[in-house]
């Protein structure tokens, strides 16, 4: 587990964007919201909104894959670059590394 | 009523909980894990130990400072009733104290052996026990339990002509139920099976009287509601001859010969001592025999009782045992994760309690199919304010649990 400073505190925008990469869950009532992130076998994401920190598991086997486009979502997403082609074709490559690794195909 | 049952003049509303200013200090509900805060006189304790060099019999030509480790000794052997005090070995935690026990106990024993534990152990015992298995050193059954206990007469089924040995826990650490080892020990004992308990989570919490108990070894650690530091723990074994040393070195004492000495507590105790957690250890149980086991018991059950009062108002809590014998209250709540929730409590609430499988996997296989549950466990720093500030975060969590949505 780690976590994670945010320059800005999350919004639920934030979270629509993550959505894009997997499932998101939120209980908007729950304290200013809850929200929880999960990309099955990659990492999960949990924050609330308002907060300026996420904490973050990631799956052990794969994280040196899965670190960088963690990184590379937040970055896009902070710098409002966020050409989803781009991030989707870089999604497709971690994938197949990750798959690989986890399941060999 | 005293200041610390007075619940329901704290004003608390479950409706009102998120408005309200979470106290200012960290709210601890991980206490059966390890307890905090600890007692002024422990944190005084450790720096006074290391305040001089440290003394040991044999070990230093000074005479400075205090003998904790005799001194230890002689307190948890009175405060246990566990005579005479040199049967009470000191270890690094239970988990160290039930391997030693385990190991000691197999280590001669030639032949088919059987060994019984139940369910509700937690892995300090499974894991050894299991690993023994596999090595086709022992067999092993696992005996169930239902509402927390294991029943008696299904212990007395489940032995075999070459079961030898039981390893239970006293208290679960998941359920907080205390089970009867005095009637299992007595059945033990008609057939000759040797009685190993972890009593991890029992010792500082109920009153002991091992002297009358019938156990052949009883585990306790120091840094739960003994109330001191992490890295100490011991076992009270009531007949020395009964187990192996499996662990050599030296003592301070009898340094010609190159064989660990026989007598006690040397046979089990080899290197230097955890002087500092000793001095804590033996300060944070003068401590509960200051406060009282029976008042500390007392006020555990009472606040025990309106927590579990307080989760059975919202119908999607649901309670993994509704009658602990332990401050330990264990829950689910319907449409959200126990990770989640704990992840809640602590960044919602400022409330930390523990979440998962506590180490304890065959009691969640039965309880929740192995998907975990939220723990939270008191200790006498505990206060009625606390658990009422608790209760009410809980509660309103659960009551906006089935609220969840996916953002489009």
């Amino acid at each position: 587990m780690k976590e994670f400073l945010l320059d800005a505190p999350l919004t639920r925008d934030f979270f629509t964007y993550l959505g894009y990469f997997g499932q998101v869950e939120a209980l908007p009532n729950v304290g200013d919201g809850f929200y929880k992130f999960e990309k099955q076998e990659w990492f999960m994401i949990k924050g609330f909104l308002g907060d300026t920190t996420i904490e973050v598991r990631f799956r052990k086997e794969v994280m040196d894959f899965t670190t960088d486009f963690l990184y590379f979502l937040l970055a896009s997403y902070r710098e409002g670059t966020m050409d989803l082609s781009v991030l989707k074709q870089r999604e497709r490559s971690v994938g197949e590394r990750v798959r690989k690794h986890l399941h060999g195909v | 009523m005293g200041k610390h049952s007075i619940f329901h003049s704290y004003g608390y509303d479950h409706q009102r909980t998120r408005t309200m200013n979470p106290p200012t200090r960290m709210i601890y509900m991980n206490n059966a894990a390890t307890s905090w805060p600890k007692p002024p006189v422990v944190l005084d304790a450790v720096r006074q130990s290391l305040s001089l060099p440290v003394f040991g019999s044999g070990r230093t030509t000074g005479s400075q400072g205090d003998d904790y480790v005799t001194m230890a000794r002689d307190v948890l052997s009175r405060f246990l009733h566990a005579g005479p005090p040199e049967h009470v070995i000191f270890t690094q935690n239970a988990t160290d104290s039930l391997n030693l026990l385990i190991q000691g106990f197999l280590s001669e024993r030639e032949g088919d052996c059987h060994v019984l534990t139940t369910a509700l152990d937690h892995n300090s015992v499974l894991r050894p026990l299991h690993e023994y298995e596999r090595q086709h050193r022992i067999r092993l059954t696992v005996l169930p339990f239902r509402e927390g206990m294991v029943n008696p007469d299904t212990v007395e089924a489940a032995i075999q002509p070459a079961t030898r040995l039981m390893v239970m826990t006293h208290g679960s650490n998941v359920l907080g139920s205390v089970q009867n080892i005095r009637r299992i020990g007595t059945i033990l004992h008609d057939h000759g099976i040797y009685l190993i308990v972890d009593g991890a989570q029992t010792a500082g919490h109920i009153p002991l009287d091992l002297e009358t108990l019938p156990v052949d070894a009883y585990v306790f650690t120091g840094h739960k509601a003994l109330f001191g530091i992490p890295g100490t723990g011991g076992f009270y074994l009531r007949n020395p001859a009964s187990v192996t040393p499996v662990r050599f070195g030296g003592t301070g004492t009898d340094s010609f010969s190159l064989f660990q000495p026989t007598g006690m507590p040397e046979r089990f105790e080899a290197g230097t001592h955890n002087y500092p957690g000793l001095a804590a250890l033996a300060a944070g149980v003068r401590y509960i025999q200051t406060v009282g086991i029976d008042t500390i018991a007392a006020r555990a059950k009472h606040q025990t009782a309106f927590l579990i009062h307080e989760l059975q108002q919202e119908s999607n809590i649901f309670l993994s045992h509704d009658h602990p014998d332990l401050p330990i209250i264990t829950f689910n709540i319907r449409g959200i994760g126990n990770d989640d929730v704990g992840f809640i409590l602590a960044r919602a609430y400022g409330i930390t309690a523990r979440t998962g499988l506590h180490c304890a996997p065959l009691v969640h296989r039965e309880i929740d199919g192995g998907s975990g549950s939220v723990r939270l466990s008191l200790s006498w720093f505990t206060t009625d304010e606390e658990v009422a500030y608790t209760a009410s975060a809980v509660r309103e969590i659960a009551k906006n649990a089935d609220s969840s949505v996916r953002p489009s």
